[in-house]
């Protein structure tokens, strides 16, 4: 990072820029920034810290061969390095082959909302509003995202009809919006 | 927002990538034709991801970063190697020229052909010159031979006076001049053919001897292009021609 003054603190849009040109320390300092978010992803999905690794590296080395694969304009980075992150884990749970390319995920957060200091601020808004859901609606909504369930599924777990799943799930999406100010 | 309320469940469950059957295809088709679901899809999918937030935490071992970097630094996209290049620059370099020569061996056999039809035109357009030409000729030969037949109609009791008609085309030349009841004329003599400009001197255009009926022609008299005629005469002069008329007119024409 001998580029970067260290008062200075690139944006995403910046480092992918260097990452484009081949610039290795960018691609240090973007891993430095979100190897967390991806890393936690996947282990709580495939409850593996080898397999989450491999997740990791093999998502960073996708990045670092395709940076034009994100577009900034229609999302937050973190926000789509999380979600390919999920969509690797529940395939390997799966054992199915990636379903979606890196190219075919958008995640339309806003980016001011997960940049720097704001992103543990929204974590913590995340946080509030899943302990403020009833037990069921925040389970459904991390059967959905954490393990990948379908509705169908969940309902025969839980025993509840299929429309409440379905209506819960819209519902506590809906309550994180709220919570987060989207 | 106007998205439809129908959806509105099965959008979020199509956020989440977990819908499936019947209802995907369905959604997937309404999405196709309802850009306020595809706002409100793009939307729903942000919330999903916000729940990828609340398991941060965990940190990766520290030798994944140095896995990733030594995976990268492998991986280095470095400018091509000179070899590489030279060879990528040697190879567009062949094919520009392979396209190049093809393209003007194309153009070469389009060229060949459309100069071949050229060629079979003016050929063609000759033949036909020349075939004109020569049914011209047999005419004019014909016309002006011993056998045939030539009338002049005068006034009754009149007797038959020389008479010449001569037909000229000045742009190329070309000049045919046919007589009738022309006195005969001793050996050492014989009539010779004048153009008279439109201004200068007499211009030779040919010399002729009628025949025992009277009649003579001259056809194609070497004259040069272009010349206007104000009139034509006819001299008699020393059998060999002249340069210039040694006598007085015996025919002047007019214009009819």
């Amino acid at each position: 990072m001998s580029h970067t003054a260290s008062d200075v603190v690139p944006t995403d849009a910046m480092l992918l820029s260097a990452i484009r040109s081949g610039d290795e320390a960018a691609m240090a300092q973007l891993y430095d920034r979100y190897s967390g978010v991806v890393y936690s992803v996947a282990l709580r999905i495939v409850a593996d810290p080898a397999v989450a690794e491999d997740i990791l590296q093999d998502l960073f080395m996708q990045l670092w061969r395709h940076p034009g694969a994100f577009d900034a304009n229609r999302g937050s980075l973190p926000g789509w390095l999380a979600v390919i992150s999920r969509n690797r884990a529940i395939d390997f749970l799966r054992k199915r082959r990636p379903a979606v390319e890196l190219e075919d995920v958008v995640v339309n957060v806003e980016p001011e909302m997960v940049r720097g200091a704001e992103w543990s601020l929204v974590r913590e808004k995340v946080r509030s509003a899943l302990a403020a859901m009833s037990a069921s609606q925040r389970s459904a909504l991390e059967m959905s995202f954490f393990e990948g369930l379908t509705h169908t599924e969940i309902a025969q777990r839980t025993g509840e009809p299929l429309g409440t799943v379905k209506t819960r799930i819209r519902a506590g999406l809906l309550a994180l919006r709220k919570a987060c100010n989207r | 927002m106007s998205m439809h309320e129908q959806f509105a469940d099965d959008l979020a469950l199509y956020a989440f990538g977990t819908l499936e059957g019947d209802d995907r295809v369905a959604v997937e088709a309404h999405l196709r034709d309802c850009p306020a679901c595809q706002r409100e899809l793009e939307r729903l999918r942000g919330d999903v991801a916000l729940l990828a937030f609340s398991a941060s935490g965990a940190r990766p071992p520290a030798r994944s970063r140095e896995r990733l970097l030594a995976d990268v630094a492998r991986e280095a996209r470095r400018p091509p190697a000179r070899p590489a290049r030279k060879r990528s620059w040697w190879s567009a370099l062949q094919w520009a020229t392979a396209a190049t020569v093809l393209v003007l061996f194309f153009l070469l056999i389009r060229q060949n052909v459309m100069l071949r039809q050229q060629v079979n035109r003016l050929e063609s357009s000759s033949a036909n010159q020349q075939q004109q030409l020569l049914q011209a000729r047999q005419l004019i030969s014909a016309l002006s031979g011993p056998e045939a037949d030539h009338f002049l109609l005068v006034a009754s009791k009149s007797p038959p006076q020389p008479q010449g008609r001569a037909v000229y085309l000045a742009r190329s030349g070309t000049l045919v001049f046919l007589a009738s009841n022309m006195p005969l004329l001793p050996p050492e003599k014989t009539y010779q053919l004048w153009l008279i400009p439109v201004s200068g001197a007499p211009i030779p255009a040919g010399v002729f001897r009628p025949n025992a009926e009277g009649s003579g022609s001259v056809v194609e008299p070497p004259l040069a292009q272009g010349i206007q005629a104000k009139t034509f005469a006819v001299t008699v002069e020393p059998k060999e021609g002249s340069q210039a008329p040694t006598s007085q007119p015996i025919m002047v024409g007019t214009r009819g």
